[in-house]
């Protein structure tokens, strides 16, 4: 599970002098009441928007992607007069990637301690349905950007949450066709059990049946999992046409590794939903393959500041924007928006502001008018279905090929069918 | 005279706990983070009343945490939403389970003991993991809140004001400290005690140590499971973490970094965690090297623990 450092010992008498160990104790309590920041006087303080996000674990590349989109969002609002003519700062904090108590506690720390203005986390859908409770709990408007589980939108929804990625079944719903109709009707499917995977899956295999595809066997593995050779030598048995393997972050990189390493792309197809450049980046050459869906690429020739917008993101990494780094971007921008077009911060008015709003082009980077759905908060935005290739041909970062773009307007699932009940304050 | 150098430590404390809202926003805490040091502290306790009173180290208490925070937490969200209810729930299926527990391992000593409180722990660790329908599995139990006291001629607030609650959380833990202090004065705890000195002399005088041990471990998973209902009521969520053996580990390390033969070392060294996890945390991403070289120099040079550097006489 968790990578952890700490150290524990059991305690022994030994002949250390008493002076020494006052002196010891003396110092160690000045570092625990040394404050490192006392709160100063409000008045034209900076907007301040908590980020709850993992920088630590399996999700620490996912995370810090979507920070760095923020961070340029930050500054892109800054340069633009702020919000209501007020300077924002983003207010950063480590969730961790599998620790939900942490990222509640951090949450909770951001609204109560710091006094943050608005709320954006987290990449782990079951952080993110959470931090979402402690949110509504605190009047605080908060944005999910890239944690995928239905339930967030759907049946753990509150009306001070809004995200920006797409929920499974949005997934499953754009990925089920191509599938089924490139690739094989018989299909196996691996993922993450937690929130996320299980979204995933359940989205495709509904989408999948749909479509006329069968699913011949399933595995759900814990988060973190490192050796998947039980996982494959079942679903090898299954024989499958496709293999659909769900997993994200550092648990996508091994899992798609393991595969190739045991030659299952030579005897079926092997292929996912959600991919991300960070994890493409993270294989070898060779495992570079199968059908996938980008929720955003920096690849969009013909849409007007997508240019731009990778641009200004090598400046600050040397690398292109991924999927993660707009989602942080949009969520800033969303919020900056909402809050100007209301003239207010207050929750209740910045939340209907965003229902129903669209993400004007400059910050919507993708064909299209993605909005935020006001039945159940969630962004309607546009996916890329293409394939992987181990090598870009005239850039080395352009590992994927858009084969088609969906507008997911026309697959997703209505709101009734989200089960989600908005608790707007009476 | 003799009243403050017996009761001095004791009164410090309370005055300090009881002020917490008041002054730890100044140096950079917030009532959530205090809330959470004294629920922790709890655990902290019940560990060090096995530990540091008995001798005997488990390192599966996060099982009855656990047992306590989903007790509560799953009669709130399918029984009936009352807060004492599932504290009454919480307590006694962490409780019932150590009744259970103990009884099957209360004769192994030392290192084995250890070994099987870790391994009864992973149990219900991944019975919370994989029974998703009723526990949530690894995204928690969710959809549900702790409900405002209902005094009769009184409602207090815990649900909306957290100062409500941290003081709510203050009088369990002053009524478990109190119980506790009163049993380790009593002839029980100190039988208690001789068991810790040397067992074979206890047996030798008659004293029916299993049976005390295992006494010593209800007792003690009791209060855990408290901790863990006010844990869970704490962020209204809980997940199979609070089960783990890294969990358990935590009140471990807790206990020895504050004092373990001392009553309130393990609430030092509760704060101590908590602040610098919170703290660090804030500061850098490579926080969890940072707490664990801290906990080593601790161990280096605080072998018993930050209380036991000051007091030369453990208490009681």
């Amino acid at each position: 599970m968790g990578s952890h450092s700490k150290t524990s010992g059991m305690a022994k008498t030994s002949g250390m002098g008493r002076r020494t160990l006052l002196k010891a104790g003396a110092a160690v309590g000045a570092i625990q009441f040394a404050s490192p920041f006392i709160i100063s006087a409000r008045g034209d303080e900076p907007i301040k928007i908590g980020v709850d996000n993992p920088l630590t674990g399996i999700y620490t590349a996912l995370g810090k992607n979507e920070n760095t989109g923020m961070e340029l969002a930050a500054s892109q609002i800054n340069a633009k007069g702020g919000i209501l003519g007020r300077e924002i700062k983003l207010v950063v904090e480590d969730s961790t990637s599998d620790k939900t108590d942490v990222a509640v506690q951090k949450a909770r720390k951001l609204i109560q301690s710091d006094n943050v203005n608005f709320l954006i986390g987290n990449v782990n859908s079951s952080h993110a349905i959470a931090i979402a409770q402690v949110a509504a709990e605190l009047k605080t408007v908060h944005i999910v950007p890239g944690g995928h589980a239905d339930a967030v939108t759907g049946s753990s929804c509150h009306w001070t949450t809004f995200r920006i990625c797409n929920t499974g079944a949005m997934q499953g719903n754009a990925m089920a066709g191509p599938l089924v109709k490139a690739l094989g009707k018989k299909i196996y499917i691996i993922a993450q059990d937690y929130a996320f995977g299980h979204a995933l899956h359940d989205g495709l295999a509904k989408a999948a049946a749909k479509a006329g595809g069968t699913i011949v066997g399933e595995e759900f593995f814990p988060l973190g999992t490192t050796d998947y050779s039980a996982v494959l030598i079942k679903a090898r048995a299954a024989n499958p046409d496709i293999l659909v393997d769900l997993a994200a972050g550092d648990d996508g990189i091994n899992s798609i590794k393991q595969a190739v390493q045991f030659g299952l792309d030579k005897q079926l197809h092997i292929a996912g939903m959600q991919q991300e450049l960070e994890v493409i980046e993270g294989l070898p050459l060779e495992a570079r393959i199968g059908t996938w869906m980008f929720e955003w690429y920096w690849k969009q020739p013909n849409v007007p500041h997508v240019a731009e917008f990778v641009a200004a993101i090598r400046k600050v990494t040397n690398k292109v924007p991924t999927a993660r780094t707009w989602f942080g971007y949009a969520s800033v921008w969303s919020l900056a928006l909402a809050a100007n077009q209301a003239k207010t911060l207050d929750a209740v008015k910045v939340a209907h502001t965003l229902e129903g709003m669209k993400l004007p082009p400059e910050v919507a980077l993708m064909p299209g008018a993605p909005f935020f759905r006001a039945e159940d908060h969630q962004l309607v935005p546009s996916v890329f279905v293409g394939h992987e290739q181990a090598k870009g041909i005239d850039d080395p970062e352009d590992l994927f090929v858009v084969d088609q773009v969906v507008n997911v307007a026309d697959v997703m699932p209505t709101p009734a069918e989200t089960g989600c009940k908005l608790d707007f304050p009476a | 005279m003799t009243f403050l150098k017996n009761y001095g430590v004791t009164l410090l404390v309370w005055v300090v706990l009881l002020a917490v809202p008041f002054w730890f926003p100044y140096v950079g805490g917030y009532t959530g983070l205090g809330t959470r040091t004294i629920v922790m502290a709890l655990a902290a306790m019940s560990v060090n009343f096995l530990l540091g009173f008995t001798g005997v180290l488990s390192f599966g208490h996060a099982a009855y945490l656990g047992l306590g925070a989903y007790g509560a937490g799953m009669t709130i969200k399918y029984l009936l939403p009352s807060t004492p209810l599932g504290l009454l729930i919480g307590v006694l299926a962490g409780t019932l389970g150590a009744m259970a527990i103990g009884a099957m391992i209360v004769r192994l000593r030392g290192v084995y003991f250890a070994m099987v409180t870790i391994a009864f722990g992973q149990v219900f660790y991944f019975i919370a993991f994989r029974w998703s329908s009723v526990t949530g599995g690894d995204d928690g139990l969710t959809g549900w809140k702790r409900v405002p006291l209902d005094l009769g001629f009184t409602r207090i607030d815990i649900l909306g004001n957290d100062v409500a609650f941290y003081y709510f959380c203050l009088v369990c833990l002053a009524a478990s400290a109190g119980i506790m202090a009163l049993l380790l004065r009593s002839p029980f705890g100190r039988t208690l005690l001789a068991i810790r000195e040397n067992e074979r002399r206890a047996r030798f005088l008659g004293i029916s140590v299993d049976q005390h041990i295992w006494l010593s471990f209800v007792i003690s998973a009791a209060f855990a499971s408290l901790a863990g209902v006010l844990y869970a009521y704490l962020d209204n969520f809980v997940d199979p973490r609070a089960f783990h053996w890294q969990q358990s580990g935590e009140f471990v390390i807790m206990v020895v970094l504050g004092g373990m033969r001392s009553f309130w070392g393990p609430l030092i060294g509760a704060a101590i965690f908590e602040v610098l996890q919170d703290k660090l945390s804030s500061f850098t991403d490579n926080w969890m090297s940072l707490l664990g070289l801290f906990f080593v120099l601790v161990v280096v040079f605080f072998p018993r623990g930050v209380l036991g550097a000051f007091g030369r006489k453990p208490t009681p």
